[in-house]
């Protein structure tokens, strides 16, 4: 049944200050959030029927990221909804959804991350939509606590071109795609960003049938706007979570906040793998209060002792024979 | 060497390869007399109505084998070898197993019309009369737009099969099912992705279950590749998920395989390796195959009756056999709905 409104309210604002503190105690806090969703959610309930109760973190059952699409992962009432934030790339249906009674945790979980990485508050530009435009991204929304309404520069290039120009130490932040857009109709201009610049992508290239390997695409960071490498970062998070993970230039693992953890299970045991091996990436967030702490995502890592290196998701990887994988026919 | 002589070559080496099917010399000239109307029309001029006609093959062949599974390989290496053609074998880049050396079986005169290799090479595009590709829509349409307008173009693409059972109270045909997911771990076009059920499709896919571990126990999948090994983990965690709050959905699992009953008609998406979806037989089972159409490829029916074979035939299926019989194609299967051997030759006519 849904928590008493003042249950979840004192929970929230409990798990707020111990993130503002800087998180300790991971495992006892994050196991009371899981003990919270399982007695509140019945849908999540069920599913941990299939299994033991968590002795560790690392045993809390994980949702696969479909979850979002086959249910209503909210463990408060329909009614308390006041955001909704919706996948993209999906296979037919509708897209997975994460719903917010409030999004408090969220905003504290992506500014406090963000600023916990090293990434600067200040001068932040975005190359998205914003939140006003796209009110079921997240990625807007997360956007909106860390850039200002007038430095959204989605599709309006010639105007950050103008921008960047003549702006001072900027960070840009925006997807892998929206990037590569800007970057193609810059052509073989160039924008050399002041020192101190840095570049924030995120996201991949999904539905759009593009693709750039990423060391191409960090040398157009440098080619057309003079970052390096170790300039340009990356964030890993996704719709059905609250915290993001970042790393950056080339081959460096993805650190978390210490609200939140990584974990790399091998997918034929479903343990976690030893460290410099690959497996599924499974992510845990307190801060995801409102659905569920412990997420199966699609994705292969590499274990990196407590952070993981993100491989992706890697369809190219698989051999096929001549019989049809029929989610290919149907993207 | 003539048509005969080469088919008894053929059939010697293909003999070392029996998980594949291997035809006899027989069949293989049942072959060339059923599709071009003689079996030595590639030796000389025959009687062809009221004239002689001879059909020429082509002088080279490129064979494009994008997949991993030898069975399409095994059969247009035979048919580029069966016609006379030289052959330029494009195996994929992982190679084929022990395919990949039917070249040793083979006398040097059959021997010498092999050229194999894992990457393309330069000079093969342009050598090949005719071009047999295996793969993707995207694949077949990267060589389709290369292909000079003079080159005949065979293509095979990707397939989706699945298996359709019409009565059968004690469950006889799960253990014929279970062969046809097992073996070729799904890779083959002939593997079935879907058994729809007519009858209690949920009690079917428990027996089925039983029936999968038993042959995985006799004949264990491969290791697979970590990325298989994922796509197959995340599978299960969807459909697990699924389960775990809707009735008509139930999983069951093993060392290398899956079993998923969804009491839907919707074609659900399979990751392959010995992942079969058992379902209830939908009253439209056209509505349900219609994003198919233009993929379907084999359809196996219990019972495999002349009357239930007609029932089906005109959905677009290109083979419908029994349960059971679904990896075992005859040389003289359409393919793809087509003559395999007649589509790549021409003809030349003599009117004494």
């Amino acid at each position: 049944m849904p928590p008493d409104t003042n249950n979840y309210a004192a929970l929230e604002a409990e798990i707020a200050r111990w993130m503002a503190a800087g998180g300790g105690g991971f495992e006892d806090r994050i196991l009371e959030v899981h003990r919270f969703q399982r007695a509140h959610n019945p849908v999540y309930l069920g599913f941990c029927d299939g299994f033991p109760e968590p002795a560790c973190w690392q045993e809390i059952p994980a949702v696969p990221v479909s979850a979002f699409k086959a249910a209503e992962l909210r463990i408060f009432p329909e009614e308390q909804t006041i955001r909704t934030f919706e996948t993209s790339g999906t296979t037919g249906g509708h897209p997975g959804r994460h719903y917010f009674c409030s999004l408090s945790l969220y905003e504290q979980a992506a500014t406090q991350g963000w600023a916990r990485a090293g990434l600067p508050m200040e001068n932040v530009v975005a190359i998205i939509p914003d939140a006003g435009r796209a009110p079921h991204s997240s990625l807007s929304q997360m956007a909106s606590w860390l850039v200002p309404g007038d430095r959204f520069f989605f599709n309006r290039r010639e105007e950050l071109m103008v921008f960047l120009g003549t702006a001072g130490k900027t960070v840009i932040f925006g997807t892998a795609l929206a990037f590569l857009d800007f970057f193609e109709w810059l052509g073989s201009r160039q924008i050399i960003l002041p020192e101190g610049s840095l570049a924030v992508e995120t996201g991949g290239y999904k539905g759009t049938r593009r693709e750039l390997p990423k060391g191409d695409l960090y040398s157009l960071f440098e080619e057309r706007l003079g970052l390096p490498t170790d300039s340009v970062w990356n964030e890993y998070g996704m719709t059905e979570l609250s915290s993001q993970f970042y790393t950056n230039g080339l081959g460096r693992p993805h650190r978390a906040s210490p609200w939140a953890r990584g974990l790399v299970v091998s997918p034929a045991t479903g343990s976690e793998v030893e460290d410099g091996e690959t497996g599924i990436l499974k992510i845990f967030d307190a801060a995801n209060l409102g659905s569920v702490c412990a997420i199966q995502t699609r994705d292969l890592a590499i274990r990196r002792g407590p952070d993981f290196e993100l491989i992706g998701r890697d369809p190219a990887a698989l051999p096929r024979g001549c019989s049809l994988v029929a989610d290919e026919l149907l993207s | 060497m003539n048509t005969a002589d080469r088919a008894e070559a053929l059939a010697r080496a293909a003999a070392h390869f029996p998980e594949l099917s291997p035809p006899t010399a027989r069949d293989l000239l049942e072959c060339v007399r059923l599709e071009l109307g003689h079996e030595e029309i590639l030796d000389g001029f025959q009687l062809y109505g009221g004239h002689l006609s001879r059909v020429i093959a082509p002088r080279t062949i490129l064979h494009i084998l994008s997949g991993n599974t030898p069975h399409a390989a095994f059969q247009t290496i035979l048919r580029g070898l069966l016609l006379g053609s030289h052959n330029l074998i494009k195996f994929p880049s992982g190679g084929l197993g022990k395919l990949e050396g039917f070249s040793d079986l083979l006398p040097g005169a059959l021997a010498s019309k092999l050229e194999c290799s894992r990457q393309l090479e330069e000079d093969w595009l342009r050598r090949a009369q005719a071009w047999v590709v295996f793969g993707s829509d995207a694949t077949v349409a990267e060589f389709r737009a290369k292909c000079p307008p003079q080159v005949s173009f065979q293509a095979h693409g990707h397939r989706v099969s699945l298996a359709i059972i019409l009565g059968d109270p004690d469950l006889r045909s799960c253990a014929l099912a279970a062969r046809d997911v097992s073996l070729f771990e799904q890779q083959g076009c002939l593997s079935p992705q879907v058994i729809f059920v007519e009858g209690d499709a949920r009690r079917y896919a428990g027996v089925l279950s039983r029936e999968m571990e038993w042959f995985a126990l006799e004949s264990p999948s491969p290791p697979l590749s970590l990325a298989a090994q994922a796509e197959i983990a995340t599978a299960r965690a969807d459909w697990e998920f699924r389960a775990s709050g809707e009735h008509g959905i139930e999983v069951w699992k093993g060392q290398g395989w899956t079993v998923v009953f969804e009491d839907s008609a919707e074609f659900p998406a399979s990751p392959l390796h010995r992942f079969i979806f058992v379902k209830p037989l939908p009253a439209d089972l056209s509505s349900c195959l219609v994003r198919f159409s233009n993929h379907l490829g084999g359809l196996g029916v219990w019972p495999g009756t002349p009357a239930n074979a007609a029932r089906f035939s005109e959905y677009g299926f290109s083979r419908i056999c029994p349960v059971g019989r679904m990896q075992d194609a005859p040389f003289t299967w359409h393919s793809d709905s087509r003559q395999n051997l007649a589509s790549l030759v021409r003809w030349v006519d003599f009117e004494p």
